[in-house]
């Protein structure tokens, strides 16, 4: 991958800082300004697109010209092969949390986004919704141009409007608003500053729809600094999470995945081996994967904290009482956790998603106490991923009540859809003067808007971010833009009076604010490319000021309110596809099932069984959530381990937006539509939250669920979800599958092969033993204990082998076509099914197993699939005639049907298929290849190179992405590689091994720590 | 009854019959206008044919989606189907090659509609293994033949060529015999034609039959030999088709029990179908001096015999999957008994084992209504038995995370509907024009019983 990475070379070349000429003189197509995006079929993309990415992006962004003609090369381009592909690093900006990604790039087009490796923000990883946005870039749906009052118009008309109602509101003194999500671009930041400075009365709002203010408003209590600390898990050998999903969604999960599964090594006596804690009422992905998972109500965190503190305190012989009555929990368990935090001072992390200000002052405290400030914790370089504050947002939104409001600039927010107070800031924007929207969609904010001037894509942009102080990470354009957006830096400089391109800018911005801080390159030039190159750059900045803790701000929380007479606790949590809502229009992110319920394309009230129970209603049954003041209707998901009295509702569902998906999927008679009764994917929960003085709240108490008789159908890619058989069903003395195999900590450490349960099988085949594996003999080993069941490897999968989309429908038949699923099954104690309603969850990436003694070989009449001299099973989808015996014989179901001719919903999505990937039509059988097309790619480049390939040299998608490091790719014939040596480690197994199928995958066993079991599961 | 002189065997032709009665009889109904009886159950057939016909055309337009199936439940009514009509065949070839080589000569009266049956379900049958198919106008690459693909060969380790292999050979074999044993009866009525279309049409299907004594010699002699080559097929055939499933490593698939089950099961089915379709003919027809009560309790006592094997097959599955100490085995027949299948497979124990053995009471088995019941539930019983075998094996197997259910669609429906319209539509064309009893060898059992051979006249 590295050798390939490249950086922009086209401009520049002379030193001419400025006058950016593309390397390939004047032969660059250059699109025509009035071409018809929206009739965009692949002569006209293509032309668009053209080759050299670089140099046409900046220049046709300068000037552009109208064209008639598409012109072939006349020199060709340096470097550039048609049909070969390049990676160039750049930053992924799906989240605040500012990955770094390598985007692979063919003729012209991105076709793939994976993680930098050198970033150290998120280590090579990548998540589901990074792995999803490219999809975004050839999103024909996205806001082509801009547009005045709804309908299209051309910038100079969009411009000069504007700056006619700024110019008479800079005469008049009028009060200006910038309303954005947190912004780490120094550069954006800039610009925002710089367009403020031309008022009076003016002021940027950051405000995150998952809001984490309460952290940065404890921290400005506790320390005097108004920042999100920046966490560190791989140092922390206690870890306690009050709620916080930090695997999943919480600020930075794929850096926060890296460095916990870092923290759980197993390596050398597993002496350092992390234990974690999750108090949640709801089950995240997070409290999935913890040791000790307890279940308590949002609302008594409170005391829960305040407990563990004065517990803390004591040890460190300070003074805090805990006052409240009874605990929701066992004292006993907080006892023991207050001691191990207190040992283990300084190897600590306690953490909690709360939005009171009040916990997360006590959180700090504890912190503080354990010594975790400047070791697990670092204030003086803070994190910058998350900086909203509620406070501000509160204000603008009185603000936008009281019609006091002359000018608002949007920037990439939908405050209408996502905020509680949605009806009052759409009242708001009808009554400001001017609206400007800067977003990438129509949706619920634009509509209301006055002008609306559309975004590119972070791929077609250039852009700068600085996830952690110091930290800069820049992102450049991937293809020519597709459409006739404007970066917002150059919007904001043209309202600003002083026009820029946001390359300039940016470019401006680091020699004049980042350069100076380096010491490693002594000119900009070098600086700057290395930077280019390398996706990142850290630089010594200014620390933050911290002040010494300050204890007086720590508060007893505000007591738990009041329950209502059979009131639930509703909880909006965050989805690990949707977020904070920004990506609503991504068929991937709908599809790909939720970690923990393996629900698609839905939002849904979730429920633990017991509650089900005594609201008499089952999966499907719609309820109405009612706060007393506002209500809505929600399909009942019964999810096992969810707390009695809490209800759990996704937030980032019921956009506008997602009406798109009303015909997505096959169209036949009994086929059911995507959307639900609304027209809309799922439903909008941000009506049920509330923003006040205590900031945006996430849970509510004393919501009153009432069945209404209706009935919504919820797909699911699992439909049971134990590793035992239902009770009724058990044959005598076997209910346990052996398909999962685990053990504690301590049993590992005295029998690392504890847990591992090797069936006795005979040899005997059938057919003669015809592959010798001569020379490679590829496999992969997945590790149990590392995996948390993130997913991302599922879109990964996706991207990379151009899986379709399916729909709702298709997936509620048991039809989606992800070649990569995760199964998640739940257990009780030594994995019975679960007695109460405290589960065991366990993730299991599973796909196609690639077996030796294959059973889908043998059965299919035509040979579609068979053996490689690798040990690779082959799909030959030419070959297939579809008759789906491989996939009844295969013991593990990783085979996936066409059964329709599953199309794109959207034709310019063809334009990010691989091409290295055949498209399957329908009626063709398809499964994971172990990125084949990867293992002869890595091959040809090794024998160009004349050199024999390296253990690592490939990776497949999956292992690629994956930011806990779980999946191991290599060669099993070398010993001295990764995979051979996790293959024959004492925890290795393979799944049904005792059907003599020789998988050529193999799994690692899941280590809780936790007390002996006394040997784990022997089955 | 006053002819009759045997005391120890009862004529096998009723009222008397000599040979020019029983060609006018069987010929008759050929050569006059059809009875208004006939036309009604020829559209209903015919209707239901093009239910089939149109929902097999959507699905294969659209895609196999409009089925039930799912990434867990590859094959459902498709391949149910298939060895539901495979298995119907078995009688026919059953009762004209085995029971010809056994000399039963009570045979004579429903060979021919037997066989026919067989034809007719073996092409219903074969449909089944096309259209399931994802990409059914490819289905000639399962054919094993010199080609400019590559050329790419079939596999010869996949049941599915087995399977081609088995079933075209039964047919071919059925055909032959099927249209051999005619021969002489189309000389018949080929004889019995005016001038005009229908003489030039029997001229040709009679392939220039004689009658003299070397053709008759000849005749014989080819019929006993197909007769030879077709018996080893009853057992082949639907072996074969167990194969599919018995080399498989699915539990409740992967069982050595198959062969014998599979054979037993479609005989069992077969003779179901025939009581059913002779009683039919029986009535509409007016045949009751050639299908006697006598054939009717012959093939109620095959009725019991096979379904006792049948339901034999059933207890021995328990104990082996209970002896086998696999847990995935032992689940699988659980999950049958008492799963969310369960009425399916109650369904299927109840019509196959229970239902017959009524017909261990002599007035159930001379009691026409009661016997055309129990061949109906036979019949659906067996379907059953096809639909729990694929069904339920496949919707639960190893990793519970695949664990699905199957809901047919109504295209499903329609295709299986259609397959019964088509079976039906060619059997009423073929008791409409063709000779349902074979004449030439009715006549050389008309002495059976009686004194003189030949006939009492």
């Amino acid at each position: 991958m590295e050798e390939n990475k490249k950086y922009w070379k086209s401009f520049d070349t002379s030193g001419r800082e400025g006058q950016l000429q593309p390397d390939s003189g004047g032969d660059q197509p250059v699109p025509d300004e009035n071409s018809p995006v929206d009739n965009l079929n692949r002569r006209t993309f293509l032309k668009l697109a053209g080759f050299s990415v670089a140099g046409s992006a900046i220049v046709a962004g300068c000037s552009r010209a109208p064209m008639d003609n598409a012109v072939p090369y006349m020199n060709q381009p340096e470097e550039v092969i048609p049909g070969r592909g390049y990676t160039y690093a750049s930053t992924c900006a799906a989240c605040s949390a500012r990955c770094g990604i390598l985007v692979s790039n063919r003729d012209g087009r991105p076709v793939k986004i994976e993680g930098n490796p050198d970033h150290p923000i998120s280590k090579g990883g990548l998540c589901p919704v990074g792995q999803a946005s490219l999809l975004g870039v050839y999103d024909s749906k996205r806001l082509q141009g801009p547009q005045i009052n709804g309908s299209a118009a051309n910038w100079a008309d969009v411009d000069s409007g504007i700056n006619s109602k700024l110019n008479e509101i800079r005469a008049n003194g009028g009060k200006v608003r910038v309303l954005s999500h947190t912004i780490n671009s120094p550069s954006t930041q800039k610009a925002i500053d710089d367009f403020l400075s031309t008022f009076d009365d003016t002021q940027h709002v950051m405000y995150d729809a998952l809001s984490c203010s309460a952290i940065l408003d404890a921290h400005e209590l506790t320390h005097q600094t108004r920042a999100m600390p920046h966490c560190d898990f791989a140092k922390a050998k206690n870890i306690v999470s009050f709620d916080a999903d930090f695997l999943a969604t919480w600020i930075s999960p794929v850096e926060f995945t890296k460095a916990y599964t870092s923290g759980r090594s197993l390596e050398n006596g597993a002496h350092n081996y992390s234990h974690h804690t999750q108090f949640e009422g709801r089950l995240s992905l997070t409290g999935s994967r913890a040791d000790k998972r307890v279940r308590i109500k949002p609302a008594e965190t409170g005391a829960v904290v305040s407990k563990l503190a004065s517990l803390v305190a004591e040890y460190a012989g300070e003074h805090y009482r805990h006052q409240g009555g009874t605990l929701p929990v066992d004292i006993h368990l907080l006892e023991e956790l207050a001691g191990k935090l207190w040992q283990g001072r300084g190897q600590s992390l306690v953490i909690t998603g709360s939005q009171d200000v009040n916990v997360q002052t006590l959180c700090n405290y504890i912190n503080h106490l354990c010594g975790n400030y400047g070791s697990t914790i670092h204030l003086d370089n803070p994190s910058l991923q998350c900086q909203g504050s509620d406070r501000d947002l509160l204000k603008m939104s009185d603000e936008l009540e009281s019609k006091s409001i002359d000018a608002l600039v949007l920037l990439g927010v939908n405050p209408v859809y996502d905020l509680p107070n949605g009806d009052v800031i759409a009242d708001g924007l009808k009554n400001t003067a001017l609206v400007v929207s800067v977003g990438s969609h129509p949706d619920e904010t634009s509509e209301l808007a006055g002008f609306v001037c559309p975004e590119p894509h972070f791929l077609e942009a250039w852009n700068d971010y600085e996830p952690v102080n110091g930290l800069f990470s820049l992102g450049q354009p991937a293809i020519q833009q597709l459409g006739n957006q404007r970066h917002a830096i150059e919007s904001l400089a043209s309202w600003s009076g002083q026009a820029n391109k946001a390359y300039d800018a940016i470019r401006s911005g680091w020699r004049e604010q980042i350069f100076p801080h380096q010491s490693a390159h002594s000119s900009f030039d070098k600086f700057w490319n290395v930077t280019l190159h390398d996706g990142v750059s850290a630089v010594t900045m200014n620390p933050r000021q911290v002040s010494a803790f300050n204890r007086n701000a720590v508060k007893a929380p505000t007591a738990e309110p009041r329950a209502v007479e059979n009131g639930f606790e509703l909880q909006v949590i965050a989805s690990s596809s949707m977020l904070n809502g920004e990506h609503g229009n991504n068929p991937f992110l709908h599809e790909l099932p939720d970690p923990i319920s393996k629900v698609v394309w839905d939002n849904y009230a979730s429920l633990s069984p017991d509650a089900a129970e005594r609201l008499g209603v089952e999966e499907g049954d719609v309820v109405n959530l009612n706060t007393g003041s506002k209500s809505i209707d929600l399909p009942a998901f019964i999810q096992p381990g969810q707390h009695n009295q809490v209800v759990a509702v996704a937030f980032g569902y019921g956009q506008s937006g997602s009406a798109r998906f009303g015909d997505i999927g096959p169209e036949w008679i009994q086929g059911k539509p995507t959307v639900g009764d609304n027209g809309l994917i799922g439903t909008n929960v941000a009506p049920l939250m509330s923003l006040d003085d205590n900031g945006l709240a996430f849970t509510r108490s004393g919501v009153i669920l009432t069945p209404t008789g209706r009935k919504h159908y919820i797909a699911t890619t699992q439909r049971y979800d134990f590793i035992s058989v239902p009770e009724k069903l058990r044959p005598p003395g076997a209910g346990v599958r052996a398909i999962i195999m685990e053990t504690t900590l301590p049993d590992y450490q005295h029998d690392p092969s504890s847990g591992i349960h090797t069936p006795h099988h005979p040899d005997a085949q059938l057919w003669p033993d015809d592959h010798p594996y001569e020379g490679y003999h590829w496999a992969m080993a997945v590790d149990l204990n590392k995996c948390t069941g993130c997913s991302s490897c599922v879109v990964a999968c996706q991207v990379e082998n151009n899986i379709p989309v399916v729909g709702k429908d298709e997936v509620s038949r048991g039809r989606i076509m992800h070649w990569m699923r995760i199964d998640r099954y739940y257990a009780g104690p030594h994995q019975s099914l679960p007695q109460g309603d405290d589960v065991d969850v366990v993730h299991q990436p599973m796909f196609c197993q690639h077996c030796d003694n294959a059973p889908c070989e043998t059965v299919c009449p035509v040979l579609a699939t068979v053996h490689s001299s690798e040990g690779l099973n082959q799909q030959i989808y030419n070959r297939c005639v579809g008759t789906r015996y491989c996939s009844n014989n295969c013991p593990y179901k990783t085979r996936r049907f066409n059964f329709f001719d599953y199309k794109r919903d959207d034709d310019s999505q063809n334009l990010m298929l691989n091409p290295n990937v055949t498209v399957r039509s329908r009626g063709i059988m398809e499964k994971c290849s172990l990125c084949v097309h990867r293992i002869q790619e890595a091959k040809i480049n090794a024998k160009g190179r004349g050199e024999p390939l390296k253990d690592g040299d490939i990776q497949p998608a999956c292992q690629q992405t994956c930011p806990a490091g779980a999946i191991v790719f290599g060669d099993s014939n070398d010993p001295e590689s990764e995979v051979s040596k996790l293959m024959h480690c004492p925890r290795a197994y393979r799944v049904l091994e005792e059907i003599n199928v020789r998988p050529s995958v193999s799994y690692l066993s899941l280590v809780r720590n936790r007390d002996a079991s006394g040997g784990g599961y022997h089955g | 009854m006053a002819d009759v002189y045997s005391t120890l065997r009862k004529p096998l032709v009723l009222d008397n019959k000599g040979p020019i009665d029983v060609t006018n009889d069987i010929t008759s109904a050929l050569e006059s206008k059809p009875t208004g009886l006939w036309w009604f159950t020829f559209l209903f057939s015919f209707s239901l044919l093009c239910v089939g016909i149109a929902s097999a055309s959507y699905m294969i337009a659209t895609g196999i989606g409009t089925w039930g199936l799912n990434n867990t439940v590859g094959w459902a009514f498709d391949i149910t189907n298939f060895v539901f009509w495979i298995g119907i065949g078995h009688a026919g070839t059953l009762i004209s090659a085995v029971l010809f080589l056994l000399r039963q000569k009570w045979r004579t009266a429903v060979n021919r509609s037997a066989e026919a049956m067989t034809i007719f379900a073996v092409i219903c049958a074969g449909i089944f293994p096309v259209i399931h198919m994802g990409r059914p106008w490819l289905f000639f690459w399962i054919l094993p033949y010199p080609n400019l693909r590559g050329p790419l060969w079939v596999n010869f380790r996949s049941p599915l060529v087995w399977d081609f292999f088995a079933i075209a050979t039964y047919f071919t074999i059925s055909l032959l015999f099927w249209y051999v044993g005619m021969v002489p009866d189309l000389a018949t009525i080929r004889d019995r034609a005016k001038k005009g279309i229908r003489k030039a049409i029997f001229t040709i299907l009679s392939v220039g039959w004689s009658a003299s004594f070397r053709v008759w010699h000849r005749y014989e002699v080819l019929y006993l030999i197909l007769a030879g080559l077709a018996t080893p097929l009853v057992i082949s055939v639907h072996t074969i088709v167990s194969m599919d499933f018995a080399t498989s490593v699915i539990p409740g698939w992967h069982t050595t029990i198959f062969p014998p089950y599979f054979v037993a099961g479609a005989i069992f089915s077969g003779m179901s179908m025939v009581l059913t379709l002779m009683i039919i003919a029986r009535k509409t027809m007016r045949l009751e001096h050639y299908i006697t009560m006598g054939h009717i309790n012959s093939m109620s006592k095959l009725v019991i015999a096979t379904g006792g094997m049948v339901g034999l097959a059933y207890a021995t599955e328990f104990l082996t999957a209970l002896y086998s100490g696999v847990q995935y085995e032992q689940f699988v027949f659980i999950n049958r008994a008492i799963g969310p299948y369960a009425w399916a497979y109650w369904t299927m124990v109840g019509c196959n084992v229970g239902v017959p053995q009524l017909l261990w009471f002599k007035g159930v088995r001379s009691n026409l209504a009661f016997v055309f019941i129990i061949s109906l539930l036979v019949n659906v019983g067996m379907w059953f038995e096809r639909f729990v075998l694929i069904v339920t094996s496949l919707h639960r197997d190893f990793l519970p995370s695949s664990w699905t259910m199957f809901k047919p669609t109504i295209i499903e429906i329609g295709i299986l509907v259609g397959s019964f319209g088509l079976f039906f539509t060619l059997f009423m064309l073929f008791i409409r024009f063709l000779p349902v009893i074979s004449m030439s060898e009715i006549k050389g059992v008309l002495g059976y019983g009686r004194q003189q051979a030949g006939g009492a006249k």
